[in-house]
């Protein structure tokens, strides 16, 4: 393949990525009715509805909740283990790793129905968030284990061992030693754990509760039914609320996520 | 005495929680899905007293459910090829490429990804429905007369599965890439070598892990998805995953929903060995 051809291609398949996540936004300012095209004109008519709509609004009062609570059960249990990882060697490190993992593995309708069943099992059901919660966490587990002890690559436990001989209790090594170099993995899987909580389907969809539904779940419901703007501006605002986490997270405070 | 204890249940105390956590609500509940399969259907409750094979006899004996099986491997086949032949020349240059496109490119991949799947498959509902972006278009260009179906079917669903899970296609492959000598192939070059023989001779078969992994991740990925192929194959076109959810949500069919679940997971997984199994020995030859 020749050079141009093949940055063409490549610029296709960007392009190709992008296409439906602008063609939402673009269709956000749509002043008609109807998803028409071309729009009938340029308005922030259905931000306006979409504002009005205490169904929505309670959808994302519903998730930003949600993603709170998960993100610091998550963030804690995650980073426990990832210290755990980190200082240990031999055979039960790469088994740590993988149960860490496993959740971000596993098909998340399997995890769904199962933790469906389980809640149900257990006498729990769906009346409480509590399901929904246990299912977030465990999908976005992995990634603050995986930012905590990326954090941590470059930790040598001698640095540990010196501070313990100069007369360092445990609470002082891990205050002077650990917390400054984990500070920023814990951050940026946190704010990770957030976004990803924020955008789970499956595992809500199956464990919701009667009358509380998060976004993405009011947003699919709203889908089915009804083809107005109004979605759109719903997920133009989804869409602005995690960039906004994002570039505060890598922009300002210098955070480079890991993602995979 | 306690000291030396208390060292060695430090640092258990440590992993407790989460081991606690998968053990409780990922072990446990994934082996209830199974003995799920096996329980009675239920008169007004979810499942009935007692075990039997009849969940599994119901789906066997039902043509409508081999085929949507056959359906959903189908589709999951094809979008895993698709993602592979779009996305290896991307993850190459993202990882051999010189230009500035290189960091933008890497940003516009991974971008999707914090696009929730319900925004992504909605923006492609606006594209290609009846009245969508696309027939539009191409109708105002007097190319079709007539919307082309492009949505409520398996092309639509795979296109939008395609988009949805291409990067992680992309992301494998690239950092295999990356990690082959660049040397290697100048050697290859040096020699004789044509740049698609060193491509195919040298670059190809040691990005080959990635490869693996990516098509591994697309095609379970694809098996599982719900969002997508019920917003694009609305009522018309249903994968085995919506139909399962659908069972379990909607009629409250535990047992068969578990059943149907189990079969389609299987079925992925063989074909997920079968598919390792072979890349491995074309590694190894």
């Amino acid at each position: 393949m020749s050079k141009p051809f093949f940055t063409v291609y490549c610029l296709v398949i960007y392009a190709f990525l992008l296409a439906p996540i602008l063609v939402v936004v673009g269709a956000s300012f749509n002043a008609g009715a109807f998803l028409t095209f071309p729009p009938q004109g340029l308005s922030f008519r259905w931000y306006g509805v979409f504002f009005n709509n205490e169904v929505f609004m309670r959808a994302i009062r519903t998730s930003l909740w949600i993603a709170a609570v998960t993100t610091v059960i998550s963030g804690i249990i995650g980073t426990m283990a990832a210290i755990f990882y980190v200082q240990h060697s031999g055979k039960l490190k790469e088994t740590v790793r993988i149960a860490m993992l496993a959740p971000l593995l596993l098909p998340e309708v399997l995890t769904a129905i199962s933790l469906l069943f389980f809640v149900y099992s257990i006498g729990v059901g769906t009346q409480t968030m509590v399901g929904m919660i246990v299912g977030h966490v465990l999908i976005t587990l992995p990634f603050v284990f995986i930012n905590v002890s990326a954090s941590m690559e470059s930790y040598d436990p001698a640095w540990s061992m010196a501070a313990q001989s100069l007369g360092a209790g445990r609470f002082t090594r891990f205050r002077r030693i650990m917390l400054p170099l984990i500070k920023p993995g814990v951050i940026g899987g946190c704010l990770f754990a957030f976004i990803i909580s924020f955008d789970i389907f499956t595992i809500s969809f199956m464990l919701k509760n009667v009358g509380t539904s998060t976004l993405p779940i009011q947003l699919f419901d709203y889908l089915r039914t009804n083809f107005t703007p109004e979605a759109a501006a719903v997920s133009t605002c989804s869409i602005v609320l995690t960039l906004v986490v994002v570039v505060v997270s890598e922009k300002v405070l210098g955070l480079r996520i890991h993602r995979f | 005495m306690s000291a030396v204890a208390g060292k060695r249940l430090g640092p258990l105390l440590l992993i407790a929680p989460a081991a606690i956590l998968l053990t409780a609500f990922l072990v446990l509940p994934y082996l209830n899905i199974v003995l799920m399969s096996f329980r009675m259907p239920g008169q007004g409750t979810p499942y009935g007293p007692g075990l039997t094979l009849a969940n599994y006899g119901k789906f066997f004996s039902d043509i409508f459910y081999i085929q949507q099986v056959v359906n959903t491997l189908w589709i999951g086949f094809v979008t895993t090829f698709a993602c592979l032949v779009l996305g290896y020349p991307v993850a190459w240059q993202l990882a051999r490429g010189t230009s500035s496109l290189r960091a933008l490119g890497y940003g516009l991949v991974l971008s999707p990804l914090l696009v929730g799947i319900v925004i992504r498959s909605y923006g492609w509902t606006i594209l290609l429905g009846n009245n969508g972006l696309i027939n539009r278009t191409l109708m105002g260009w007097g190319l079709i007369d007539g919307p082309l179906p492009l949505m409520y079917n398996a092309l639509g669903i795979i296109i939008a599965l395609v988009h949805v899970f291409l990067p992680f296609m992309i992301l494998p492959i690239m950092s295999a890439i990356q990690g082959i000598d660049p040397s290697l192939e100048a050697a290859a070059r040096s020699l004789g070598a044509s740049k698609l023989t060193a491509f195919r001779r040298i670059t190809l078969p040691l990005s080959l892990p990635g490869i693996q992994a990516g098509c591994i991740l697309v095609f379970v990925l694809s098996l599982s998805a719900y969002v997508t192929p019920s917003l694009i194959g609305g009522l018309r076109v249903k994968t085995m995953a919506v139909t399962v959810v659908d069972a379990l949500i909607d009629t409250f069919q535990w047992p068969f929903g578990s059943a149907m679940a189990l079969v389609l997971s299987v079925t992925g997984a063989i074909f997920v060995v079968l598919f390792g199994r072979l890349t491995v020995m074309k590694w190894k030859a």
